[in-house]
């Protein structure tokens, strides 16, 4: 066999460790056994060997593997000729070519080949373009007996398009690790055969077809050493121990005079098919485990699921399912356009996403996969509420899940961009090649845990009834007539302000219009189901239930990662957004850094406002864009309209414009504050009443077993707000920040206390953000240079307000007396000053113009 | 594994109405590769609907085809074996061994299939095999009027060939099967 053209497994280099180097430095399970023999460790992961036992063991169950195997095929392949010959006396009317039945040999013949042709049609389109392996006729040879005897062991599913694809990669594993062998016995040979000779003459035998295996990785194996057996090498290296101490494990594992004899090699050529057929088989079946990959190819409903819906529609639900727990406003957004999840997720996994990424990233995604368990973890928690998703009670499944939404966050930006299903679905279906398969791996790790937790502490109904378009809808409707109808009448007047600017100045582009001005609204409700729902969390924190706390932590925990990627992902050039970067690492200090707070706060929500302010930006840049294209560039504002002018054009652009433009909204707040009647719309802001309690209100309807207590907090609450309204003045800016804050750690009443003005202040923030919208653009539209002075002014006003508000929050803090937080203040404070003074830079800049 | 169906001596309309029912019933379309018939069909509706069991089919011309195209003679290779094919009013005396033998040689074949007797006939004849198909719808012939409708079935596979003769007798489908292998070096000899 040569070798596969996929060389970035293969060795390539002759010297010891780098055969096998390669191959093992894409995986990061070090401590695993046999981390370097891909094919080993998957057969362990897949169930096939045992995990933890001696070399003898494993070898005779690889026997007994292909044994079985063995039996099967000679059992299922059904060859009328050579069957004749053990049967001189056939029943000839029902054994003949022209036999009508189906029980017959011919006729069982007939089905096979029909079956086999099935199979050969997918075949020959298998990796066409790594033709020199799959398209062997070898290979393919292989593939189909596997596939035809697996489908002829399981009538009931038959054969798939697409399980080819799941079996696939399986073999060119085999194939990789037997080449790489080869390819070590090759460059030792006649060194082992000195050794082996030696031996021979002890043993009395001609030992020719000696298999050797050495690994680099001499990490924690090698203690079974028998010194026996390598006493016989006297060549330039002394002993083989020395070579490699794990030579001796692979020795067994490979040795032909081992147990079972030849049949027990772990990896041997002979055997690549019963190998392959054994893991396959386990993959299909799941070795009754949650993930049976067979079921995501049947149409009927499996036994035990109560959602009466076939199994891969209920892994795709079970997906989405995670979407809305992981980011909400994605998920609205696919359930607005009609996504379904099955458009997408029936093809990511039903071949495990082997159609999302290129072979070698595929294999680095199926060690993650297999690597996860795949037993399930309570079994009474999904069945008892008969509302789960079974998928997600095995880490394997919740794996596979969190893979696919880890996917369908890297698509993100670009998904919200879309504006009809159909344009949705061609990115979900063209997944980016150059997609980063780590990242993505990591970030889906850290989901799997929160998967796992939904699954195990079986939420409310709020939680498990997300998936259900009708509900979702009607969540948005109640929040729409709770919270935000306050804030809406604001909003619509700078909205419809730009619009008509739009038209004037694109009379052209109405329909593009018409459909950003539908994303506005999605954005909105996006961000404000978020707000709440983090209201909520805050709220339910007291509650003694500790599997919610539990759920709680990893929660935030994993969307503390995800913003985490976030920005590392944009980079965060600008030094405004540096301390809002740290301090979402300790939200504590985040309450004490006005600026960054409220950074932190937008991307807290998962950028959901920095999204609606990035849409509002659009309106603006446009209609701005004309007037300002000589300015745009040497300033900071001005940059970021001509930025987010172009909103639907790259990814990560777009994703960079959000970011922009979500700094660019504080300031603006900051500049309204500097301006005037901060304190007034602080003030309204604090004594309208119904407005906060608003928030809590509908977090009692939706979680009724924390009922009492969340509007006991409520109660209490208010109670403090009017005791420490004079602090209002510094909490109602960064309340964002403490709100953030509060979901994250919580727990704390004083934290929760500034988590309703949080949201209080996320109301008035958006005031002044669409007001200061307005404003500006207004002025622009007269005259540039005006508002660029006026803009360096009021950036300068602002600072000293920042600063001033430093002050006090020293006071503040020593007032709190919390030591650990006073430390961390100081960290917050040194990266708020650093900002600070970068702002300072910009407005002496600004004014000079 | 090829199968290939061997018949002849339909003589329909003439003779016969149509195939016996339990014959139509098993020659399905898609089991089978090839079919030579050794002719007497007569109308084309016969070819044509032989043409929808497998379209590879091969005819040489009886005395009563309509189709004046159909060679006298054919000869076809399949895997290992080469065939020729006969309707045999030619060869004289009718369906005597060592005149098909002799046109057997002229042939160079391994198998040859005649017809034209309306009588089923196989002879393993100096490394080659000599068969007479019979009369598919058991249509009475020249030489006799007590004919049951039979036909063959030729499973070839590398060396070694398979002949399933079904026969009709008294409503009832009998089938018998004759092994016969080709050495290796037999045909090269030649």
């Amino acid at each position: 066999m040569s070798p596969a053209p996929i060389e970035v497994t293969l060795p390539e280099s002759p010297s010891v460790s780098s055969p096998l180097c390669s191959s093992s430095t894409q995986r990061c399970g070090g401590e695993s056994r046999f981390s370097n023999l891909r094919s080993v460790q998957w057969r362990i992961n897949l169930g096939i060997l045992p995990s933890s036992s001696s070399i003898e063991e494993l070898r005779r169950v690889t026997a007994d593997t292909r044994r079985r195997y063995a039996g099967l095929r000679r059992r299922l392949l059904v060859d009328p000729h050579f069957l004749k010959e053990g049967n001189n006396s056939p029943d000839l009317i029902m054994d003949n070519p022209l036999s009508q039945n189906p029980d017959s040999m011919w006729g069982r013949f007939f089905r096979n080949a029909e079956l086999e042709k099935m199979v050969d049609q997918d075949l020959s389109r298998l990796y066409p373009e790594h033709g020199s392996y799959f398209q062997m006729p070898a290979c393919q040879g292989m593939l189909r007996r596997i596939l035809l005897l697996w489908c002829l062991r399981h009538p009931e599913y038959g054969y798939r398009q697409g399980m080819h694809e799941l079996l696939a990669p399986l073999l060119f594993v085999l194939h990789v690790d037997v080449q790489c062998l080869s390819q070590v016995r090759k460059i030792y040979e006649d060194h082992f055969t000195d050794k082996f000779d030696g031996l021979s003459l002890t043993e009395g035998d001609v030992m020719c077809d000696y298999k050797f295996m050495s690994t680099p990785d001499s990490s924690n194996w090698g203690m079974g050493m028998d010194e026996n057996n390598l006493q016989g090498s006297t060549n330039k290296v002394s002993s083989l121990d020395e070579l490699n101490p794990e030579v001796q494990t692979i020795i067994l594992l490979s040795d032909a005079y081992g147990a079972e004899g030849e049949l027990g090699i772990l990896l041997s050529e002979r055997f690549m098919e019963h190998d392959a057929y054994c893991m396959f088989d386990a993959l299909m079946s799941g070795a009754r485990g949650t993930v049976a990959m067979a079921d995501y190819f049947s149409s009927s409903p499996t036994l035990g699921s109560q959602t009466g819906l076939p199994p891969v529609i209920e892994a795709s639900s079970a997906l989405y399912h995670l979407l809305s727990i992981v980011d909400s406003s994605l998920h609205s957004h696919l359930v607005e356009l009609g996504v379904e999840p099955q458009y997408f997720a029936l093809r990511w996994l039903r071949v495990l996403f082997g159609r999302e990424f290129l072979l070698e990233d595929l294999l680095i995604i199926w060690d993650e996969i297999f690597a996860a368990d795949n037993s399930k973890l309570i079994a009474s928690a999904n069945d008892d509420d008969g509302s789960g998703f079974g998928v997600l009670g095995s880490p394997r499944g919740a794996f596979i899940s969190a893979m696919a939404v880890s996917m369908l966050l890297h698509l993100r930006s670009s998904l919200l961009a879309t504006e009809t299903a159909t344009a949705c679905l061609q990115r979900l279906l063209n997944f980016p090649e150059n997609a980063n398969v780590k990242k993505l791996i990591e970030k889906a790790k850290s989901l799997q845990s929160l998967a796992l937790d939904t699954s195990i502490s079986s939420l409310s109904p709020f939680l498990y009834g997300a998936f259900d378009r009708k509900s979702t809808l009607t969540r948005v409707h109640s929040l729409s007539s709770g919270s935000i109808s306050p804030r809406t009448p604001l909003k619509v007047v700078p909205e419809s302000y730009w619009e008509e600017k739009w038209r004037v100045l694109h009379k052209a582009e109405e329909l593009h219009q018409g459909s950003s001005g539908k994303q506005v609204p999605s954005g909105k409700k996006g961000s404000s189901g978020k707000v709440r729902l983090s209201l909520a969390r805050a709220e339910s924190d007291p509650s003694p239930a500790k599997t919610t706390s539990v759920k709680k932590d990893s929660r935030s925990f994993v969307r503390r990662r995800l913003l985490e990627d976030l920005s590392r992902e944009l980079g965060f050039q600008e030094d405004v957004e540096k301390p809002g970067c740290s301090d979402q690492k300790d939200p504590i200090c985040s309450q004490k850094d006005p600026l960054s707070s409220v950074n932190v706060g937008e991307q807290g929500f998962l950028n959901d406002s920095a999204e609606k302010n990035c849409i509002d930006k659009n309106f603006t840049s446009t209609a701005v864009e004309t007037s300002l294209s000589g300015h745009t560039g040497s300033e900071e504002n001005s940059s970021i309209f001509s930025a987010s002018s172009s909103p639907l054009s790259g990814a990560n652009d777009h994703e960079n414009d959000s970011e922009k433009s979500s700094v660019s909204s504080n300031l603006y707040v900051d500049d309204n504050d500097g301006e005037s009647n901060n304190l007034e719309q602080c003030g309204t802001a604090l004594d309208d009443t119904p407005l906060p309690v608003s928030y809590p209100t509908d977090a009692t309807l939706q979680q009724p077993e924390s009922d009492k207590d969340s509007t006991g907090k409520q109660e209490t609450i208010l109670k403090e707000r009017k005791l420490h309204s004079g602090k209002f003045q510094w909490f109602w800016r960064f309340g964002r920040g403490g709100g953030e804050g509060a979901s994250e750690k919580g727990g704390n009443s004083e934290v929760s206390r500034s988590t309703n003005v949080g949201g209080t202040s996320e109301a008035t923030t958006d005031k002044c953000d669409s007001s200061g919208l307005g404003g500006t653009g207004d002025s622009v539209d007269k005259n540039v240079l005006g508002t660029l002075r006026n803009l360096g002014h009021t950036m300068l006003e602002n600072i000293q307000v920042l600063e001033s508000v430093f002050q006090h929050d020293r006071g503040q803090v020593g007032s709190l007396e919390n030591l650990s937080r006073n430390i961390l203040v100081g960290k917050g404070q040194v990266t708020a000053m650093a900002a600070l003074k970068e702002l300072r830079k910009i407005s002496n800049l600004l004014s000079e113009m | 594994m090829v199968l290939v169906l061997a018949l002849g001596d339909l003589h329909i309309p003439h003779r016969a109405p149509d195939l016996p029912a339990k014959f139509k019933s098993m020659l399905v379309p898609g089991k089978i590769q090839h079919i030579i018939c050794t002719g007497n069909l007569c109308i084309k509706e016969v070819h044509d609907y032989l043409k929808s069991l497998c379209p590879d089919m091969h005819v040489t011309r009886g005395e009563y085809d309509e189709d004046a195209r159909y060679p006298e003679t054919k000869t076809l290779t399949i895997g290992q074996f080469k065939l020729g094919l006969c309707h045999g009013h030619q060869v004289i005396p009718w369906g005597d061994l060592d005149s098909l033998a002799m046109l057997q040689r002229q042939l160079d074949v391994d198998i040859l299939v005649t017809g034209h007797t309306h009588q089923f006939k196989a002879y393993k004849h100096e490394g080659g095999v000599v068969i007479n198909p019979g009369s598919a719808t058991g249509a009475y012939s020249s030489i006799t009027y007590d004919v049951n409708p039979s036909f063959v079935l030729m499973d070839i596979d590398a060396l070694r060939v398979v002949v399933y003769v079904y026969e009709l007798i008294d409503g009832e489908v009998k089938v018998d099967k004759i092994d016969f292998k080709k050495t290796a070096t037999a045909h090269s000899a030649h």
